[in-house]
């Protein structure tokens, strides 16, 4: 495979005394010495080890000794950081998508594999992608994909990982979340329907079978006898009716087996999200395109004190009418609103500056560690990934990017990506 | 109480005579008004508050005009009236000169004749054919108080040609509305005459040199002395005997206008709207001591660097301490009884209210040269007045009347209330 | 469901709607919950002002006091209950909030602020669309600021969506600001009149559908002789049904009147539902319309009436309102030996012949592209038209408060002060019919909506304390001549 191959590369190219496996690739357990290492989950680990094997990070701390035998990549030179995710994401895929409501689709259907986008991505350190459908009202399902492989099977992480929703600030926009809903009350009534009908049925059926067995006990003697073909096996087992594609994902919202990504224009389109989701209770994130006039700072407070999980681009925006300067994604992240970031667009190149701009915003006031979250942690959990990725922390998965310096810095060059345990290129993307 | 006490002739208008320079050439022969000894009675002004807009800022209150063959004998505090003058006995009424407008399109009726798009410069033009001379908005401009207009083409063209400064009298010929003829050139430097048209002048490059190339020619003519009946008028705009209204918008015109028609060449020039962020440019105008025609763009919000917040553009002018501001209404785009209202709203966005009234009356007369006749009460001048109910700002104001070179041009009590 | 919503529900709107429901809730079981869901009255008293209550008396110096939104009591020594909040309104003229007519629905649908077309930045390749079936926009449905055009819901439901107010209403946009700034509490969208919360949805619909219109129109004999018949027949179903409902009580096998072929819409004004609106100017519409209507017996409301002057006896006899813009221009005919043509009188001239007048500008869209005095920003110049042409400041100042409201159908709680009314009222640091005046604060429902000093669009104009002068006391080292 190219990895393997690239490994090899590597290691020659590096000096590295690598034990025993060198020609079948990475080897299943190894250690790696950096400079520090960014856990984003209990911040940064100085002369950090990071012990991997299979694939996942089995120990991680500051100046551990290693066990004699075990290979070591010693580079005191790099700063380790987990996988960037993009949750929010339409990379490498093309189609367009229908109106209304239509949350039963799933994104993973149209994902097509063996695209260069995607080894691209992951050349620049995007480890994990959210693809999403595409279209208006409630369009479907995403799905969670890693960057690396080459079939859907191989690249796909989890499917259904969020249902996305558009809310606008117009009655019928409000009217399809409420009407979602509804059909997911509806199906409850169907189901009490049918049960009721079935404990008819049943009732009748053991009635009609008593009295058939009583007129067997009259008929006693008599010549006449039921045949087997005739004999009643009655309305069986209840068997609930199948919901419908909108009732069902509905019926998962409420019970916590789906989360919501609900993306909104405007601050005022948040309150009338809350009118319209009244006293429904589920997961949801939000997402708001920055343009330059958003004025989402309206409504930090609140999402500050619902602890809202907001999608945004690191981007200063301006206050509207005028040309000021604001930095939104400081001003919520300081509030207390959990700020997640996504690319400013879905091309390469967005992606390959993605931290610069991050470090943009972190150099006009954002919080470091919260920016460095933003980027991974807080998408994994976006995707329900977080006990899994995001984060340099014992039994997760071993996706790490190297740089020569700090990430957010533009000089630091990303010098090595490694996803599953596995590094990942030479062409690194400078 | 108002009284008004008049003679059956003071509506009488006076003759005219037409004064024609004999080496001039014809098309562009100056007119000038002179007034002549008349039948009409001498008319004394007995007012509230009357505002002089004089250097002297005098305002007199209670104060007292007289008026004979047209023009102001006497303005000042109430003194003992000679016998032979008709007295209007206007009680509390507030006084001002009649307004002066620079920049208007109503001199043939709404939006008639104002652009001929063949020739990117069209020196020879003027808008004397197409004056109709008391038409319905002329009259309702003077019933507003606007007794002095700039009537000019369009700025569909760089040079759309050249203008009549007349009278709003509410009955009378062209001969006897004309207070100079031409009054002074339009141009348009930027926005309006970019033409698309694929042909010279789509770009502001292109307009700049057709400008120039034109000006030059004409100061050929000017310095070697030469007759050429196409650029004779634009000769007298290179030799100061007449002034240029220049159109132009954003501080990138501003800029540029002023550049050309101030620093490249040296002309009376005075500029012409200043809209949108044109007052980014104001210090600049300023330095360069150009006369400010604002208007009918008072405030600006959206264009430019936006600032969030209404910017009194007026007040920016007046701020940088541009030498000469006024106000215009660019009549019909806002329509020209409204003029009052230009300084109405600078003085709600911040501006002084007695500069406003300046900027409506003796500031557009000076800018154009014309302030010996027009534009202020004091001795000599034309009788130009305005007798208001109140403040002339205050929209809730009405006009009483409106005198026009010592003519009662209009007067509600008699007319009706035209505005 | 009130918890869930009480974040954007201030303590006074959620008494109001509390109160609304008392017999329900007197009559169930007090729990404790219930108790939980209560707020403590709120209290505002705007204290000291000269109080135009618009309708009545000009209280010098006097306190207004509002409880939970409505007005509590308007006088001298009030006593302000603990923990009122207290505006001091020393200096300050207090009046009614002004009521827009036929405002663009750009003021509560809102947009970003004009001029991002420029600026716009599309992070993804989004297909996101405002509406379920047209796939664009809400940008893309309503026309950026720059264009004045005038937005109605009408033109939304074109383009497949069904606005509702409720639903739409954008409690942030700038140009809410903006009207707040210049005085508007109220204003007419579409056919509904909405109040101006800030930062808040919920109770923004007052009243809908408070009017119906219909067409009258010279150039459409046909058309104005069906409407004729549709009235008779409507009023001679309404004799019928009377008579009827006296007459069974005699007789019960007595047939009731058929409805069939009677106009619904007819039948709302001639019961008292809605009010008939006409849009008219020339004088024999005009006369055609009063006629109709004292023929009817309803009460006509005629928006433009630009020739209402030349009829205003007529108007006034046929109880009618009048929707005018006091500025319209139009020329006499030149072909016609009678009157016509547009007066600076009309609005003076109707409201002396009875006829009620609601005063609307120009432009009733906001007018950001620097020429001001013309649109929705500036009710009260307008207005100063009207008094130009002879009406007095209070019937002006009515012509943009109770009036409009009437023709809303919501003058029960808003366009006068007055007790038991909404506390909707504007401080102004001078004659709001003066030009140089600006609204000092806004307050809707008893709350604080805009502070001039606040909001960035006004603030650096004559900041607070610093005091207009007219022209004649502002003039720069004055000389007495001799």
């Amino acid at each position: 495979m190219k990895m393997k191959n690239i490994l090899i590369g590597v290691s020659c190219t590096l000096g590295l005394q690598l034990a025993a496996t060198a020609t079948s690739g990475t080897p299943d357990l190894f250690a790696l010495r950096v400079g520090s290492a960014e856990t984003v989950s209990h911040g940064t680990i100085p002369h950090a080890v990071i012990l991997i094997e299979h694939g996942k990070i089995v120990t991680i701390g500051q100046d551990l000794e290693i066990e004699r035998g075990i290979p070591v990549i010693d580079r005191p030179d790099w700063v380790a950081m987990p996988g960037f995710i993009n949750c929010y994401s339409r990379a490498g895929m093309t189609s367009f998508g229908s109106n209304g409501t239509v949350p039963s689709v799933q994104s993973s259907t149209e994902f097509y594999a063996s695209q260069a986008i995607y080894g691209d991505l992951l050349d620049v350190g995007v480890t994990t992608l959210g693809l999403y459908p595409p279209g208006n009202g409630i369009p479907g399902q995403a799905v969670a994909v890693r960057t690396s492989g080459s079939s859907a099977q191989d690249m796909i992480l989890e499917d259904s990982v969020y249902l996305k929703m558009l809310m606008r600030s117009n009655a019928s926009s409000k009217k399809m979340i409420r009407k979602a809903f509804e059909e997911a009350d509806d199906h409850k009534e169907d189901v009490e329907k049918a049960r009721e009908k079935w404990e008819k049925d049943t009732e009748k059926w053991e009635k009609d079978q008593k009295k058939k067995k009583d007129d067997a006990k009259k008929n006693e003697g008599s010549s006449v006898k039921p045949s087997d073909g005739d004999e009643d096996k009655g309305p069986g087992d209840f068997v609930e009716p199948t919901p419908n594609g909108t009732a069902a994902a509905f019926i998962d919202l409420r019970k916590g087996d789906l989360s919501a990504l609900i993306s909104i224009r405007k601050a005022g389109d948040y309150l009338h999200l809350v009118d319209a989701l009244g006293e429904e209770d589920f997961d949801w994130v939000l997402r708001v395109p920055l343009r330059d006039d958003i004025d989402l700072y309206e409504v930090a407070d609140q999402l500050a004190e619902d602890k809202r999980t907001i999608i945004i681009e690191p981007r200063l925006t301006l206050m509207a009418w005028t040309m000021r300067e604001r930095n939104l994604p400081a001003e919520l992240s300081t509030a207390g609103a959990n700020v997640v970031f996504v690319p400013n667009g879905d091309d390469l190149n967005s992606h390959k500056k993605w931290r610069f701009h991050v470090g943009h915003v972190v150099k006009r006031g954002m919080d470091y560690q919260s920016a460095l979250r933003a980027m991974t942690l807080g998408p994994a959990e976006v995707l329900g990934l977080g006990d899994r990725l995001g984060s340099l922390d014992v039994g997760k998965d071993a996706n790490m990017l190297f740089f020569s310096g700090d990430p957010l810095q533009p000089a630091s060059r990303l010098e090595m990506v490694m996803i599953d345990g596995e590094f990942v290129s030479d062409e690194v993307v400078r | 109480m108002l009284s008004i006490i008049l003679s059956a002739s003071v509506l009488g208008t006076a003759p005219t005579e037409i004064a024609q320079g004999a080496d001039t050439y014809q098309g562009a022969r100056p007119l000038t008004f002179e007034h002549q000894p008349t039948d009409s009675p001498p008319l004394a002004i007995l007012c509230g508050r009357l505002f002089t807009m004089a250097d002297s800022n005098a305002i007199f209150d209670p104060g007292m005009l007289l008026i004979r063959n047209g023009e102001i004998e006497y303005v000042g505090k109430p003194v003992d009236i000679p016998t032979d003058y008709e007295v209007m006995d206007l009680g509390a009424t507030w006084v001002t000169p009649g307004l002066v407008d620079l920049h208007s399109h109503i001199q043939s009726g709404d939006w008639r004749d104002t652009n001929d798009m063949v020739m990117p410069t069209n020196e020879v033009f003027s808008t004397r054919p197409a004056i109709v001379s008391s038409n319905p908005n002329m009259r309702r401009a003077c019933a507003a108080g606007v007794t002095t207009l700039f009537g000019i083409p369009g700025s569909g063209t760089s040079i759309s040609g050249f203008g009549v400064l007349y009278k709003t009298k509410t009955s009378a010929s062209y001969e006897e509305i004309v207070l100079a003829d031409p009054g002074g050139m339009k141009v348009a430097q930027t926005n309006n005459p970019e033409r698309d048209a694929g042909d010279l002048g789509a770009t502001r490059a292109g307009l700049s040199w057709l400008l120039e190339e034109v000006n030059d020619r004409a100061i050929e003519v000017r310095d070697q002395g030469i007759f050429d009946p196409t650029l004779d008028n634009l000769r007298r705009i290179q030799s100061k005997e007449l002034p240029v209204l220049i159109h132009c918008a954003g501080s990138d015109g501003v800029a540029s206008t002023v550049r050309m028609w101030r620093g490249t060449y040296d002309t009376r020039s005075v500029l012409s709207h200043g809209s949108f962020d044109g007052h980014h440019a104001a210090a600049y105008v300023a330095k360069m001591g150009m006369p400010v025609n604002h208007g009918p763009r008072t405030f600006n919000m959206t264009y430019g660097i936006r600032e969030g917040r209404f910017v009194n553009t007026s007040k920016a002018y007046t701020d940088a301490g541009v030498p000469n501001f006024s106000l215009t209404t660019d009549a019909s785009v806002i329509p020209q009884e409204e003029f009052f209202l230009q300084g109405t709203m600078s003085a709600h966005f911040g501006s002084d209210p007695y500069q406003m009234l300046q900027a409506l009356t003796i500031n557009p007369a000076k800018s154009f040269g014309i302030e010996d006749s027009v534009g202020s009460l004091e001795v000599g001048k034309d009788a130009d007045i305005v007798i208001w109910t109140g403040d002339p700002l205050d929209p809730r104001t009405s006009v009483e009347s409106v005198i026009i070179d010592g003519d009662i041009q209009y007067s509600r009590a008699e007319d009706g209330q035209w505005f | 469901m009130l918890l869930k919503k009480k974040r954007f529900l201030t303590p006074a709107v959620a008494l109001v709607g509390a109160a609304l429901f008392t017999a329900p809730i007197l009559a169930a079981p007090f729990t404790i919950e219930d108790a939980e869901d209560e707020e403590p009255d709120a209290y505002m008293a705007v204290q000291g002002g000269d109080i135009y209550t618009g309708t009545g008396e000009i209280l010098r110096g006097a306190t207004l006091l509002s409880k939970n939104g409505k007005i509590e009591e308007i006088g001298y020594n009030l006593y302000l209950p603990k923990d009122t909040e207290v505006v001091d309104a020393k200096g300050l003229r207090v009046y009614p909030g002004l009521v827009a007519l036929s405002a663009s629905t750009r003021m509560s649908l809102g947009t970003f602020a004009p001029g991002l077309e420029f600026h716009e930045f599309t992070p993804h390749n989004e297909f996101e669309g405002v509406c379920g079936d047209c796939g664009k926009s809400l940008e893309e449905i309503i026309p950026p600021a720059l264009d004045p055009g005038e937005t109605t819901t009408e033109h939304l439901a074109v383009e497949g969506i069904k606005s509702d107010f409720d639903d739409s209403y954008d409690p942030f946009n700038g140009y809410l600001v903006m009207a707040l700034g210049n005085g508007i509490t109220t204003m007419q969208q579409s056919t509904t009149a909405l109040k101006m919360l800030r930062g808040r949805i919920d109770g923004v619909t007052m009243a809908d559908k408070s009017m119906t219109s219909f067409s009258w129109s010279g150039f459409n004999p046909s058309g104005k002789a069906d409407l004729r018949e549709k009235f008779r027949a409507g009023n001679q179903y309404l004799i019928d049904l009377r008579r009827w409902q006296e007459l069974v009580k005699k007789d019960k096998e007595l047939k009731e009147p058929s409805r069939k072929g009677i106009d619904s819409r007819v039948l709302s004004v001639l019961q008292g539902e809605t009010m008939a609106k006409f849009s008219s100017n020339d004088r024999d519409d005009l006369l055609g319309i009063a006629r109709l209507a004292q023929a009817n017996k309803f009460r006509p409301v005629i928006s433009g009436c630009v020739e209402g002057w030349i009829v205003a006896e007529e108007l006034g006899r046929a109880g009618a309102f009048a929707i005018v813009t006091p500025r319209t221009r139009s020329d006499r005919s030149e072909e016609l030996s009678r009157e016509s043509g547009s007066s600076i009188e009309n609005a003076a001239i109707l409201h002396a012949a009875g006829v009620q007048v609601a005063v609307v500008p120009a432009n009733t869209s906001v007018d950001l592209g620097g020429i001001s005095g013309r649109d929705l920003l500036h009710l009260p110049i307008e207005a100063g038209f009207a008094v130009r042409g002879g009406l007095s400041d209070k019937a002006a100042l009515e012509s943009i408060t109770i009036v409009p409201a009437r023709l809303l159908g919501v003058d029960h709680r808003v366009g006068s002060l007055e007790i038991g009314k909404d506390a909707d009222m504007i401080l102004c640091d001078g004659d709001i019919m003066h030009y140089q005046t600006f609204v000092q604060y806004a307050i809707v429902n008893g709350t604080q909506v805009y502070d001039k000093e606040d909001e960035i669009f006004y603030a650096h104009i004559r900041p607070r304390g610093e005091v207009a002068v007219d022209p004649g006391e502002a003039v720069p080292e004055a000389v007495e001549a001799e």
